[in-house]
């Protein structure tokens, strides 16, 4: 299971990143959240940047301290915060810009867990489908 | 509310830079909820009574909906709040794009722009504060390169609201533009702005949080509202063909506003060609979604060839092309969009703006002015040309264009001759473009809606029963299948009020009103769910749509305190109650083919009934007290001292 992208469907609502913030923290915050859109000042472009599961996990090679994982069944990447030193070569490592820092120092990387499964922001993407789950 | 990042609101005052913030309380979050009805509140508190729009005391009000920055869908909209230039009364605008979801993330529920700023300025709010910046290097540009320079100046991650060259000239119709290409167009929010030396809103995207009461409901509600609006008829058109979608259908009945409302269509030529679901495929860019919202009926649409090779705005909504097409004469979508970038660009509003000049081409047909008045431009029905030339002309108040920038009211009286009969105007405003003569419930809800005459108070779409929703919800209003027509009279004060209040809860929640009063997706019950798991604020469909009514009556109010005269003002433009639409009396008779005064008074008598107001149009003092406006009385008082 994977997530994929097509940015240009994406519409900018920025739906998939509240929703992610609310499923992770139960809050709504963009810092928060494991999707970022990025966009242009005339809204020409709107990119979003997420994890997709790819094969290579170039974020678990480069962890100096093995925080992170992936995970057998949904291909997600698994966070150890025990682990984790929040030295974020996983962020310079990943090709697809899909790992962000959290807003609070010291901690470790925002990467998307797919939900356990069921992403949220596939729900909210359901018309446009620029965020969908290839199984 | 949890967090302390919601709920305040906060007032500037733009000579000195003081900036005053109080936290809203329980009382005031319940009785009116967020959004307009927090802007119906502050006007009523902060402007002095009678003060001139364009006075510095005129207070100018961006609240984000109750729901904004929220995860609820079609949550993102905004109300700008004040006394406007048009009718010289309330004045609500709503908007989408960013705004709202990052008003409300950076900590508030509003914003009140007072007093007048020396010399152009900015304001931007960021994580630490509000800034008050110097706009000099940018006024006089318009739209699309003042958001260019302010991303350049603070980086693309901000939401902007800004005012064209139309806004900086009090144009009495300018707009605010947001995210570009959004309007807050009606009433002249922009003119106000304008007057403010006030060039743009900045605020810095996502800077902080937005707790939710009861995380476990809410995810709920939004769920159901979610699914409610995923399954609605209405979806996926919108986000197919967008607002423009139905033009053909307007043909097929001959309600297609054409020739400055003389006409419903155009005979042996048509027009379909100009409905979005003919074009969308060939000229949609990209579909642009609001904050929060799943439907994305918004569109970037670019002419990639011809003469108008580089055209690139957003829309032409509907409105855009009727304003600026049909009702000119004009049935080119390219000199359209060229029309509607222009509007965008230098910040008018498409419907006025429009309006204004079709009123012209008419005056010009009948010989009442000629070329030597319209500064020697062929003001003729079709001329897009001559079209595109006043809309600058208006923007830059030059020439004839300082007359137009009036609005049509005043440019008719100043022309004389009898041209107000075709000023398609009531109360200052042009009205939108939905013929009236052939949907009586649209024309009962212009006649009383408080910023003037205008869909954007009760759309009442169920008379027209599009969807087996709306057939469902104009059942259970009226009782009946047969009273879901547009044409008739009937039920239709029963109609106008469910949408209407229905309509000013949507955008207190911040809403979309496509959520609610389009698509019947979300209705009082799941509003209420909703505003009661964010808020944890006990409040039930019943009592939401007692405060929808409670703000309604206080805009009615406000009005009444600032010279609105009653029933005499609820009124039409005057084609619209005095000349039949020829279309539609060959199909539905004389009687139904214009809305005659004494048709509309009767629609008037009821809708007074139902909403505990007297034969005058005035709300009764037992109405004012059930509703908690105590404190608006004296308005009545006065008056009958009078």
């Amino acid at each position: 299971m994977r997530l994929s992208i097509d940015p240009e469907k994406c519409t900018g609502c920025d739906g998939c990143m509240l929703a992610c913030s609310f499923a992770h923290d139960g809050v709504f915050d963009l810092r928060r959240s494991r999707i970022r859109i990025q966009r242009d000042p005339l809204n020409k472009e709107f990119n979003p940047h997420v994890c997709i599961q790819c094969a290579a996990a170039f974020c678990v090679q480069a962890c100096p301290t093995a925080a992170l994982s992936k995970l057998a069944e949904t291909g997600a990447i698994l966070v150890d915060e025990e682990k984790c030193i929040g030295c974020m070569v996983c962020k310079e490592a990943c090709p697809y810009g899909a790992i962000t820092l959290q807003s609070e120092e010291g901690s470790g990387p925002l990467i998307c867990d797919l939900c356990g499964g069921d992403p949220e922001c596939v729900k909210v993407c359901r018309l446009p489908q620029a965020i969908s789950i290839i199984l | 509310m949890t967090s302390k990042t919601c709920g305040r609101i906060v007032r500037v005052n733009l000579a000195t830079g003081e900036v005053a913030q109080e936290v809203i309380s329980q009382e005031f979050r319940t009785k009116y909820l967020g959004g307009r009805g927090l802007g119906a509140k502050l006007l009523w508190d902060l402007a002095p009574v009678g003060v001139e729009p364009f006075s510095a005391k005129n207070p100018l009000i961006f609240a984000c909906g109750a729901l904004s920055g929220t995860g609820a869908p079609c949550s993102g909209r905004l109300t700008v709040t004040t006394k406007g230039p048009m009718t010289g009364g309330y004045l609500k605008s709503n908007v989408g794009g960013k705004l709202g979801v990052t008003l409300r993330m950076a900590g508030y529920d509003a914003l009140v722009l007072l007093g007048k700023r020396a010399t152009p300025c900015y304001l931007l709010i960021d994580g630490e504060g509000i800034h008050i910046k110097d706009a000099r290097p940018v006024w006089g540009q318009g739209v699309k390169d003042t958001c260019i320079f302010l991303c350049q100046e603070l980086g693309v991650d901000i939401s902007i609201a800004c005012i064209g060259p139309a806004g900086e000239n009090l144009v009495k119709f300018a707009s605010i533009m947001v995210d570009a290409y959004h309007a807050l167009g009606r009433g002249g929010v922009g003119a106000i702005m304008g007057s403010k030396n006030v060039k743009a809103l900045v605020i810095r995207e996502g800077v902080g949080a937005v707790s939710v009461a009861d995380p476990t409901a809410f995810g709920d509600a939004v769920a159901e509202s979610r699914d409610a609006l995923y399954t609605d008829g209405i979806q996926p058109d919108l986000y197919l063909y967008g607002t423009a979608r139905d033009i053909d259908l307007l043909e097929k009945f001959q309600i297609l506003p054409s020739y400055n409302h003389q006409r419903g269509g155009f005979e042996g030529q048509s027009v379909a060609h100009l409905s979005g679901r003919e074009w969308s495929d060939g000229y949609v860019k990209r579909r642009v979604a609001c904050g929060a919202c799943i439907y994305a009926c918004h569109r970037l649409t670019e002419v990639s060839s011809g003469p108008y090779q580089g055209t690139f705005s957003g829309g032409p909504e509907a409105e855009a092309i009727t304003s600026l097409g049909t009702a000119n004469g004009i049935t080119d979508l390219e000199a359209i969009m060229k029309a509607n970038e222009i509007c965008n660009d230098l910040g008018m509003d498409v419907t006025s703006a429009g309006a204004t000049i079709g009123w012209l081409m008419e005056t010009c047909e009948r010989g009442i002015l000629g070329k030597e008045a319209t500064d020697g431009i062929n003001v003729v029905w079709g001329n897009a040309k001559a079209q595109e030339t006043l809309l600058r002309k208006i923007a830059g108040r030059a020439g004839i264009g300082d007359l137009l920038a009036e609005g049509t009211k005043r440019a008719s009286e100043k022309v004389g001759s009898d041209s107000w009969e075709w000023a398609l105007q009531a109360r200052g405003l042009e009205q939108t473009k939905v013929e009236l003569r052939g949907a009586k419930g649209y024309a009962l809800s212009f006649a009383v809606n408080p910023r003037g005459p205008d869909h954007l108070h009760a759309q009442v779409l169920t008379e027209f029963g599009g969807t087996p929703e709306a057939v469902a919800k104009g059942i259970e209003i009226t009782g009946d299948e047969k009273f879901v027509r547009p044409e008739i009279y009937e039920k239709r004060a029963e109609l106008v009020r469910w949408h209407e209040d229905m309509y000013t809860v949507s955008d207190c929640l911040g809403i979309c009103s496509f959520a609610t009063t389009a698509a019947y997706g979300i209705d009082e019950i799941k509003s209420a769910k909703l505003f009661q798991a964010f808020c944890g604020i006990p409040l039930d469909a019943e009592g939401i749509t007692r405060a929808g009514k409670r703000i309604l009556t206080l805009e009615r109010m406000y009005n009444l305190r600032e010279g609105h005269r009653g029933r005499l003002d609820d009124t039409l433009p005057w084609r619209v109650m005095h000349e039949e639409l020829p279309e539609l009396r060959k199909r539905v008779g004389a009687e139904l083919s214009r809305v005659s005064p004494e048709r509309l008074d009767r629609m008037l008598d009821q809708y007074y009934v139902l909403q505990g107001w007297d034969q005058q149009g005035k709300p009764t003092i037992a109405t004012l007290t059930t509703l908690e406006l105590d404190f608006t009385i004296s308005v009545l008082e006065r008056q009958h001292a009078k």
